[in-house]
């Protein structure tokens, strides 16, 4: 079942929170990036995309893995908007906003359906690089050098969270902190491999509470832990007779989040890890204008490889725009 | 450039709109820590802290019927605490185990599965789960989830003559354990 918190997506969001992103494209266009990328030299970018994300089961605090109840239905759907922007030569701004449908039915007791707006997120990009990075081939060492990003994200708390007034927890569309996260991205294009990297380190800020689930109860102040995410990818790109490209790619995801703090007290029982693999496969016209993609990410429901978070699916179609 | 600009000028409005347009979102972007808890009559009928807890009658996962009163007839006090056999339960629900059951053996500990409406699926539930010992009530018309505005984590404790002493969300546990340890 899922945790709201987190949602995601908890939950959350989980929110909203740890979904793939089919918004990217690379250094070059036309990759398969899992952040939203504007491709060098373009003025700008415009990405759509439509989650669909399924529960099974969850992760408890010892790494085991268990079932929902038999005829639970849980899932939530996500429509994010993403616009991006370059500023400067090396500097790049983008913002993602989602839009959540939760639709639950929890066994044979309880049915509940929600939507909102989720929570925003706002990106700046530097790229450490004045070209494109992309070759064909490696014909001396700085040939190796990959595109590099640091970015920092500020995720703002638009959506509907359990501090809100919701009547269900299964009803949030967001989590109810701001974040700030520091990311680098690397990523290299050796036509037709490509690999990246990106780790990611987020703080959220503290908070006060005053209302739980929409009942008001003795204030206290309320901080998420730290959060840390490795996203490691490799792929393969197919050049089809109309210059048209078919990109494959592999991701490996892990995902950690420390304890929450209770007006400063370590909460035990809070926490998460999750770890995932991504598929993504993105269909790139020849000038690399538009990309549509399509991502299936899977956790597996298997003890260890998560603790004290929902193990979801989550299916990802997209498109992006990219203006030059 | 232009399409860009446009793109962008839509992008803010919409953002705008959205905000402006939902009342809710103003308490997560800017929350308010102040008290508003509202003033309950003590020993009037209700959920709330200080109230009369609702006299309620349930069955559990085994069918063997519980009530309130039944219960505290002969212990210091009732914890109910609402699951849906999720992450967070469970982490809460281990923590309830290891922490608060040892210590507090003259308390009764009642869980409230309000999700999956049934004994038998109840019972499946909280096999899988590891939590044979426990006793849950399966809240098949959600009677308890409105008596006692129940959710997920949601922990209410009821003293020995019958009045609420706690109700929020479990937490860390250490408020709750805090109310065990002053019972009367």
């Amino acid at each position: 079942m899922k945790s709201v918190v987190l949602k995601a997506a908890l939950f959350a969001g989980a929110a909203t929170l740890f979904s793939s992103q089919a918004q990217a494209a690379s250094c070059c266009g036309g990759g398969a990036s899992s952040a939203l990328v504007l491709p060098k030299f373009s003025t700008a970018m415009v990405d759509v995309s439509f989650d669909i994300e399924q529960y099974d089961g969850f992760w408890n605090n010892t790494g085991h893995h268990n079932s929902d109840p038999p005829g639970s239905d849980l899932s939530q759907y996500r429509l994010n908007a993403g616009y991006a922007h370059r500023i400067a030569s090396r500097w790049q701004a983008s913002v993602i906003m989602p839009y959540v449908w939760n639709n639950n039915q929890h066994s044979r007791g309880l049915s509940t359906n929600s939507d909102g707006l989720g929570d925003t997120r706002i990106n700046l990009w530097y790229e450490a690089f004045d070209g494109v990075t992309c070759v064909w081939k490696v014909r001396k060492p700085a040939d190796l050098k990959p595109a590099a990003y640091f970015g920092t994200t500020l995720t703002v708390p638009t959506g509907v969270s359990l501090y809100d007034d919701v009547a269900y927890d299964t009803d949030i569309t967001g989590l109810g902190f701001y974040r700030l996260d520091a990311t680098i991205f690397l990523e290299k294009t050796i036509y037709p491999w490509n690999a990246s990297l990106l780790l990611s380190y987020g703080k959220y800020l503290e908070r006060a509470v005053n209302r739980e689930r929409g009942h008001y109860v003795e204030p206290y102040d309320k901080n998420l832990g730290d959060r840390q995410l490795v996203t490691v990818s490799a792929g393969y790109t197919v050049f089809l007779d109309s210059m048209n490209t078919v990109t494959y790619t592999l991701a490996l995801s892990d995902l950690k989040e420390d304890e929450a703090t209770i007006d400063g007290r370590i909460n035990e029982t809070s926490g998460m890890k999750k770890r995932s693999a991504a598929l993504i496969a993105a269909y790139s016209t020849m000038d690399r204008d538009w990309v549509f993609k399509a991502t299936w990410n899977h956790a597996l429901d298997r003890d260890g490889w998560g603790e004290n978070f929902p193990t979801t699916n989550v299916l990802t179609l997209g498109v992006s725009h990219v203006l030059r | 450039m232009s399409y860009a600009r446009k793109w962008l000028a839509a992008a803010g409005l919409i953002t705008v709109l959205g905000l402006s347009g939902c009342q809710d979102l103003s308490d997560d972007l800017s929350p308010d820590g102040g008290d508003q808890r509202p003033e309950v009559a003590a020993g009037s009928a209700g959920s709330q802290v200080s109230q009369l807890a609702p006299l309620f009658t349930a069955v559990d996962s085994l069918g063997v019927t519980h009530t309130l009163a039944g219960e505290l007839a002969t212990v210091d006090g009732v914890v109910l605490y609402f699951t849906m056999w999720c992450p967070t339960c469970d982490s809460h629900m281990s923590h309830i185990r290891s922490s608060l059951m040892v210590n507090f053996p003259n308390v009764t500990f009642l869980i409230v599965d309000y999700v999956t409406g049934s004994m038998a699926v109840s019972r499946a539930a909280q096999l899988a789960n590891g939590y044979a010992g426990f006793t849950v009530l399966v809240d098949t018309a959600l009677s308890l989830h409105k008596d006692f505005d129940g959710g997920m984590g949601v922990t209410v404790v009821i003293d020995s003559s019958g009045i609420v002493q706690f109700n929020e969300d479990y937490k860390d546990g250490v408020k709750v354990r805090a109310t065990l340890e002053a019972l009367p």
